[in-house]
């Protein structure tokens, strides 16, 4: 293969996904690895679980026995397994355009400024974020402050600020059940969860492991429309006639990949699902395209996607040796 | 070079600049005003940027934490030729002029402006008849350049247009430009110019309004002198005339709520498809926007005036917006939307551009019925009340030589101009390869750059028109909070207390968790 390449592989994303992949690569041989990270550090979404006396364990080990840690502890465990290679992480760096065929990425720092890196093959593992209101279809209304999704709760709790007293969940997923048990423990109310499904989508185990730190009163409906209420702050929603009351709402939840520079790079993907078309081997719709990970669709844990990274890699480095 | 205006806010948190808060009217000099401008909407902010060439003493008051934060920040983001405008009205007249003015405004201004042309289409028997007529009325209007199209034609310049089409109209000069930065580049060279901005300040009541030397009551209880006043308050005009006993006039909002659809999804349309307009309305257009992305919009949804709910955006009416526009537009129903929002006409039942000098009180000018056209046409409104404060009111205007009328180089919008696109922009400055807003990729260089520019924003909502962090498809999940502590640190102001457009609506409440 063409030795004039920066790196052998670029991986997008220092989450779980995207440590997994290096991990395994690395372990087999191929040294040359690049991975762009956007935030300040490695881990993913794992590493704004805080750490925290008295605080939620919400990522389980399964590898181990399915015990409880918490993400910035799995996110310190991926850190350490990168700290005893010679892996280059970027960290704070942007990734802003890529070049499919010429299998390039463009991203920029602001210590190197913009930068273009190329390589043999590319993973992309940049995870997921969650719907926002109008992605939703259901939800509308006003537009208070204090409405915020999980990930900034999650960014508020660094700086120990908790900025709902008396809070309402939209949402009822692991993630929301989490938010809720989080929530309760920094001071907050019981929160309500709403959401337009007959039943939380947080499995009962799981909804019973949170239940030793807070009981939610869940309300599911099957309603056309959530309106969101408020002037300055959300003081509630209503739906099918009802109100509920609250200070501050967290919308939770509901999934969708983080695959924009697919799309930029003219890589296949499905709209409105955002999941990127792949064959079985994780490999995207241009040869030496790879994903891994919550890019992929669905709803993950850390340890899932570490795994699956590992998977993909795999089929990255069959496709080295054949290219070779 | 001229002095700068006196920037000053209504009761901000403890934390902000001293120098910004609006304590007591001693600091304001004790000079009356010669104009004061109430309302700082795009045509607030126009009319204040057009009187700011002169030697006068001008105030811009409003009740928002930013200039621009009403009726303006919602609307289609188009500027119009008024090839569809009511003949031979003001209207008309303002808006066809502002169009041929706005392209080389923009360029003085720095805001973005991209000439996309327009095609109104004809996607049935009826609407196919209606054809000649709008082309005869933008004939009147003066829009001599626009074509009537065949359906062919329209196709093979819109590929992706409804099959149904029958025909169309091309209107070349219809373009594409932002509301945002406008208001807010209107306001900053005012500003330079001298114009006292008072922001988050009611006007309740005018004191000695008979009387050469006027007093604005504020809701903080401050008194301001003032010769003249200029009502600008859009969907306050109505409950301000009333405080100064102006002409009855009764504004009806006609909401407009919009779909935005992301970037990078590959929708296929370069120009703005219009719909056959109504007498009601323009009808829901499909736009690409300036900012990359593809807008839907509006509806047409009157409501009396104490509707409270009137910014609000409702599933149903969205969903029927979706339907209508696909009309146009068929693959519109493929494409991902990313953000809804509610703009709010204020219409006038007594006539569109209602204008009356004198209102019943000397120098007191009442503008009501700035409709949607409001944004293309707010330059030559401004220069035309600027003709009625000099004939009916005794405006003296006498030029300033010191002036500016535009911008310098810098103040082009980072996600317009990008910075680290030259690598010595970054090394002179770091903060301007650090990506703040994933979506958008704006930079923290990009939003410390408008919290030092001269409006001083420093709310969430205020950042994110100027610079568009957290307009995309996130909306703010990964940026929020990293853009309020980057206004927390570099304004020194605790991170609770930062806002999302001034004080009531911070982002926590004050409990400060234990675990």
């Amino acid at each position: 293969m063409n030795s004039t390449k920066d790196y052998k592989v670029i991986i997008i994303g220092a989450g779980p996904a995207g440590i997994g992949a290096a991990m395994k690569l690395y372990k087999s041989g191929v040294k040359s690895i690049a991975i762009i990270e956007r935030n300040d550090r490695i881990g993913g979404i794992p590493s704004f679980y805080k750490k925290k006396k008295g605080g939620v364990r919400t990522f389980m080990r399964w590898s181990r026995g399915g015990y409880p840690v918490f993400g910035q502890d799995f996110a310190k465990w991926l850190e350490k397994l990168i700290s005893d290679t010679n892996i280059e992480v970027k960290l704070d760096s942007q990734v802003l355009e890529i070049d499919a065929k010429g299998k390039t990425v463009t991203f920029v720092n602001s210590k190197d400024g913009k930068v273009n890196i190329s390589s043999d093959a590319v993973i992309m593992a940049s995870g997921s974020r969650e719907e926002n209101i109008a992605e939703r279809k259901w939800l509308a209304g006003a537009r208070p402050s204090r409405v915020m999704y999980t990930k900034q709760l999650l960014n508020l709790d660094r700086d120990d600020l908790l900025p709902i007293k008396k809070p309402l969940i939209i949402g009822s997923d692991t993630i929301a059940y989490a938010a809720a048990a989080k929530l309760k423990a920094a001071g907050a109310s019981d929160p309500i969860i709403v959401d337009n499904r007959n039943t939380p989508t947080c499995p009962i185990h799981e909804r019973l492991y949170f239940r030793f730190w807070t009981n939610p009163s869940f309300h599911g409906f099957n309603a056309d429309t959530m309106e969101i209420k408020g002037k300055e702050t959300a003081t509630g929603v209503n739906v099918n006639g009802k109100h509920f009351d609250c200070d501050g709402i967290v919308i939770s939840g509901e999934l969708i990949p983080n695959s924009e520079m697919a799309l930029v790079g003219n890589l296949k993907v499905n709209i409105p699902s955002r999941i990127p078309v792949i064959n079985k081997d994780n490999q995207l719709s241009e040869s030496g395209w790879y994903a891994a990970g919550n890019i992929l669709g669905g709803f993950h844990g850390a340890e899932w996607c570490y795994f699956n990274g590992k998977r993909t890699a795999d089929s990255v480095l069959k496709y080295i040796s054949k290219s070779l | 070079m001229s002095k700068y205006g006196k920037l000053l806010y209504n009761s901000l948190n403890d934390n902000y600049d001293e120098s910004l808060k609006f304590k007591d009217v001693a600091q304001l000099d004790d000079t009356p005003y010669d104009v004061a401008i109430v309302g700082a909407g795009i045509v607030g902010s126009a009319l204040a940027y057009k009187l700011s060439k002169y030697k006068l003493k001008v105030l811009l008051i409003e009740k928002n934490y930013d200039v621009g934060e009403g009726t303006s920040k919602g609307s289609s983001a188009i500027i119009h030729t008024g090839f569809d405008a009511p003949v031979d009205t003001l209207e008309s007249e303002l808006v066809t002029k502002a169009a041929l003015e706005w392209p080389e405004l923009a360029e003085k201004l720095k805001v973005p402006f991209k000439n996309c042309e327009a095609i109104v289409i004809a996607i049935d028997e009826e609407q196919e008849k209606q054809l000649d007529k709008v082309y005869d009325k933008g004939i009147k209007n003066g829009v001599i350049d626009i074509q009537k199209l065949s359906a062919d034609e329209v196709k093979k310049l819109e590929p992706n247009v409804s099959e149904k089409v029958r025909g169309g109209v091309l209107v070349p000069r219809e373009s594409l430009a932002d509301p945002f930065s406008s208001s807010t580049a209107f306001s900053e060279i005012a500003l330079q110019n001298g114009t006292d901005i008072i922001l988050g300040v009611e006007v309740t009541d005018v004191e000695n309004k008979s009387e050469e030397i006027k007093s604005l009551v504020t809701a903080c209880g401050k008194k301001i002198k003032t010769k003249r006043i200029v009502n600008v308050a859009g969907l306050g005009s109505e409950k301000f005339a009333k405080i100064y006993g102006g002409e009855n006039f009764d504004t009806n909002p006609r909401r407009g709520q919009f779909l935005i659809f992301d970037k990078h999804s590959g929708f296929e349309i370069s120009r703005i498809f219009l719909p056959i307009p109504t007498a009601k309305t323009k009808g829901v257009l499909v736009s690409p926007t300036i900012f990359g992305n593809l807008l839907a919009g509006p509806t047409a949804e009157d409501y009396p005036h104490s509707f409270e709910a009137i910014s609000e955006t409702t599933t149903e009416q969205l969903q029927l917006l979706k339907e209508g526009a696909s009309k146009l537009y068929p693959k519109l129903n493929e494409q991902p939307v990313i953000n809804i929002f509610a703009g709010v006409r204020s219409n006038c039942t007594q006539g569109s551009y209602w204008i009356r000098c004198n209102d019943n009180s000397p120098g007191i000018l009442t503008v009501a019925g700035v409709r949607s056209t409001g944004f293309t046409s707010s330059p030559a409104l401004a220069q035309y009340l600027i003709g009625k404060l000099h004939d009916e009111l005794g405006l003296n205007l006498e030029e300033n030589p010191d002036a500016i009328d535009s911008r310098p180089e810098n103040k082009w919008p980072g996600w317009w101009k990008r910075r680290y696109d030259n690598k010595e922009l970054v090394k002179e400055n770091p903060d301007n390869g650090k990506v703040v807003c994933y979506c958008e990729q704006i930079t923290k260089g990009d939003v410390i750059r408008h919290l030092d520019s001269p409006l001083k924003p420093r709310t969430l909502d205020s950042i994110k028109r100027r610079t568009r962090a957290q307009m995309g498809r996130c909306q703010g999940f990964d940026c929020m909070v990293n853009i309020a502590k980057i206004i927390s640190d570099h304004c020194e102001i605790p991170l609770k207390e930062i806002s999302k457009r001034g004080p009531g609506t911070e982002i926590s409440s004050n409990l400060t968790s234990n675990n």
